[in-house]
């Protein structure tokens, strides 16, 4: 019942591909990701500081 | 000075005003300001309680998250365990149920003992040491006033904070820069210690108290931190710096991570032991008194002292920074430097630093080091962009799952286990990947996405029906068997989407399972003799509505999809479904304007090729991009070949700049300065519509040379513009590279 033709290519996807439910949805990364198309702007990650006098 | 107050998520505690070590490069005791000479030397207890409440109930306020205060001084070890322990817990106390603590202390390390270290494990104070490097290094500064080496003392807790026990309260080492210590030397001595970061720190400097330059060189302390940077490099960044760490951040369109760079804000106040409130304290190294705010926590609250102009100007971004800086390329990554190293009498902080030179050439150092390693894939390719854009669509899908999950729909936990199960086999996450990656995908999923939080029922009910028909259609796909309960639009049908509409006419949830004769569907409040099966293929069958493809015979395949609810995406309406004649005039029209692409424009029609999925014939208007993912275009009304074939490279150069921009940072501080298109009236555009509009007629002008004209002047502008990331940088390459060919005779 092959009722498609185009798919994407997805070799590269496939390497680092991580299951749904397991992506760190808290992680300043998928916020950095998401925030450009659903605009939240990306900010210094919480609890690292950054006076210059102590780390 | 206008904007919103920024909050204070960073207070400096000053517990105790003297220190154990006497070195001659300290802000606090050798430089302009001596108010620590009329300070108490410790805080008092009634500063600590004040400072707590006033801390809490900003946090409250401001509905904080997270606030950090770190313990400072002095050396605040001298403050003793017994005073440390109340403030520990007067914060714990105060902030409890509030906002997230997070307690550090820097310290020299010469007092640092398990009395003091049982007492931060208690509270979970986190410990940072200050170390210059080797003992050479160390000792040009770190002394006791009688002249004896600290060096011994500070390896001794730093090796007490390696214990196991301790290990976990281990920030890491500050290391204040002497350019007559061997980089690598320092680099190394530290990197022994196996600390979890580092951090180097300019020695604080202003225009009348120029830093020492014993070679003369300008760039001093560029060249050193940039010998450290490929000593890191070399030895496989073996540890976080925290300076290269900002400067690779705001050079990829990220945030600075420290307040010594770039153009944050500052969210940062002093509170000193007699409780007075002042501006970051390395301000003491300007001119006595430069730090004072007037205000203390016993009669002021933390907001009165975020209004105070001394505060406000280290908060305005770009406007907060010199003339001279607002105009330099790497001031998103500088920042005009720490504000305290612009200072000059008569001008005071107007300026750029006195590290102006060290700064631009850090920043060029390390971005021209750096910039292959940093950046995404997706800038490399069609392929890689493509598998970016379904990394997106699957973040969003997490994010989503994270809002709507576990609150009683039913209809979206279901769905979203269903998706979980697909993804078990690799033939299965294959398939959902497949349906993820649609155009049309990204249009509910940010639809949802800005909805999700509004309590709207209604929002979680059409994301539901998203994701589970996005599930029946991967179940299609990859064969995957499952039974997907669907809940059908109101025309009693659903649409799988990169498939097709199925019409059963029953209105609610219905039962969804592929089979290899086809798909059973029934309702879900009804039993198995109620099941029909639909037997889906190319071709419209009772109760099925396939997609199209168009193209073939040296154009590309394409889905044409009149079909999808969420195709209605672009500004404009969406024709209803074609007739097959009307199908059949679209491949004519399609193929004969690819012929036309692959003849003028080989490269860029295979480029196309390969990134088009999926086209969508628009009611009237131009061919054009929508606000869905990368891949698809609407087909507009062009007459003949030749217009549409220019339509289709544009749409498809503003479609891969959108999803360009949607996976990755091209520019930052977009709209922060203005541009004039070459090809437009006078006013102002900001940088994202200058690089867009560049990214569209470079590709198009090798079809129709006329749309290189002020090209040449464009990307002039784009390069030498402060907006553009590394990521951007490359698009510039690649837009070079392509003009290089086409836009021979074209005007600047």
């Amino acid at each position: 019942m092959k009722t498609y033709e185009t798919s994407p290519s997805f070799a590269v996807a496939k390497k680092s591909r991580v299951p749904l439910a397991k992506i760190d949805t808290q992680g300043a990364e998928t916020t950095r990701k998401t925030g450009r198309v659903i605009g939240t702007s990306a900010r210094r990650p919480v609890q690292s500081s950054t006076f210059s006098s102590a780390l | 000075m206008t904007g919103p107050l920024v909050p204070f998520r960073e207070i400096v505690l000053k517990v105790h005003s003297r220190c154990d070590l006497a070195c001659d490069h300290c802000y606090i005791y050798e430089h302009a300001d001596q108010s620590w000479r009329t300070r108490p030397k410790s805080i008092s207890d009634e500063a600590i309680s004040w400072a707590a409440r006033r801390l809490a109930e900003h946090a409250s306020e401001h509905t904080l998250e997270s606030v950090s205060v770190i313990l400072h001084g002095g050396e605040p070890l001298l403050a003793g365990p017994a005073r440390l322990r109340r403030v520990c817990e007067e914060l714990s106390s105060a902030l409890n149920g509030i906002a997230e603590l997070d307690l550090r202390i820097h310290t020299n390390g010469v007092q640092l003992s398990p009395r003091y270290l049982d007492l931060f494990d208690e509270f979970g104070v986190r410990v940072g040491i200050s170390l210059d490097g080797d003992r050479a290094a160390n000792d040009r500064h770190r002394l006791f006033a009688d002249g004896r080496t600290s060096h011994p003392l500070v390896l001794r807790a730093v090796d007490l904070l390696r214990q196991d026990r301790y290990r976990h309260l281990n920030l890491g080492l500050l290391c204040t820069i002497d350019v007559r210590n061997d980089p690598a030397a320092v680099f190394d001595a530290l990197v022994a210690l196996d600390p979890p970061a580092v951090d180097f720190l300019l020695p604080h400097a202003t225009w009348d108290e120029p830093p020492p330059r014993p070679d003369g060189s300008a760039t001093a302390y560029a060249d050193w931190l940039l010998a450290v940077f490929d000593r890191w490099t070399e030895r496989g960044r073996p540890v976080p710096v925290r300076l290269f760490s900002s400067v690779l951040s705001t050079l990829s369109g990220g945030p600075s991570l420290t307040e010594s760079l770039g153009l944050a804000p500052t969210d940062l106040v002093v509170i000193e032991t007699d409780g007075q409130l002042e501006q970051v304290d390395s301000l003491k190294s300007a001119y006595d008194g430069a730090a004072a705010t007037g205000f203390d926590v016993f009669r002021n609250t933390f907001d009165e002292v975020a209004a105070h102009p001394g505060v406000r100007a280290r908060q305005l971004g770009l406007a907060g920074v010199s003339e001279t800086c607002r105009t330099c390329p790497v001031v998103r990554s500088c920042g005009g430097g720490l504000y305290t190293h612009r200072y000059r009498t008569g001008d005071g902080f107007d300026n750029p630093s006195v590290y102006c030179d060290d700064l631009a050439a850090l920043v060029r150092g390390v971005e021209e080091r750096a910039a292959a390693s940093l950046g995404s894939p997706a800038v490399a390719g069609p392929d890689a962009l493509t598998a970016a854009e379904l990394e997106l669509n699957r973040h969003l899908l997490a994010l989503l799952q994270d809002e709507l999950g576990g609150h009683g729909h039913t209809g979206w936990d279901a769905a979203w286990e269903l998706a979980n199960e697909a993804e078990r086999t690799e033939r299965g996450a294959e398939a959902l990947d497949e349906v993820l990656a649609g155009p049309y995908a990204r249009t509910w999923l940010l639809d949802a996405s800005r909805a999700a939080g509004s309590g709207d029922r209604g929002v979680t009910d059409r994301a539901a029906r998203h994701l589970a028909a996005s599930v029946a259609a991967a179940s299609v796909r990859g064969r995957l068997g499952l039974t997907v309960p669907v809940p059908t639009e109101d025309g009693g049908g659903f649409f799988l989407p990169t498939l097709g509409e199925v019409r059963t006419g029953w209105r609610g949830p219905v039962l969804v399972r592929d089979t290899d004769e086809g798909l059973l569907v029934r309702p879900e409040d009804r039993g198995a003799g109620a099941e029909r099966l639909i037997a889906t293929g190319p071709a419209d069958r009772p109760g099925w509505l396939p997609l199209r493809r168009v193209g073939g015979d040296g154009a590309p395949v394409l889905v044409l999809d009149d079909l999808d609810p969420r195709r209605d995406c672009f500004d404009g309406p969406v024709a209803a479904r074609l007739t097959p004649a009307g199908v059949r005039t679209w491949d004519a029209r399609l193929s004969a304007a690819w012929a036309l692409l692959r003849a003028a424009v080989p490269g860029q029609a295979a480029e196309a090729a390969r990134a088009l999925t999926t086209v969508t014939p628009l009611v009237s208007g131009p061919t054009r991009a929508g606000r869905h993912g990368h891949g698809a275009l609407g087909l507009g009304d062009e007459d003949g070949a030749g217009e549409l074939a220019l339509a289709l490279l544009r749409g498809h150069r503003r479609a891969t700049f959108r999803a360009l921009a949607g996976v990755t940072d091209l520019y930052a501080s977009d709209g922060a300065w203005e541009h004039r298109l070459p090809w437009g009236g006078p006013e102002a555009v900001p940088f994202s519509r200058l690089f867009a509009e560049t990214f569209e007629r470079v590709g198009a002008g090798l079809l129709e040379p006329r749309l290189l004209d002020g090209v040449p002047r464009a990307l002039a502008s784009i390069e030498s513009a402060a907006e553009l990331t590394v990521d951007g940088a490359r698009v510039l390459a690649r837009l070079r590279k392509e003009t290089a060919g086409g836009a021979r005779g074209a005007s600047g």
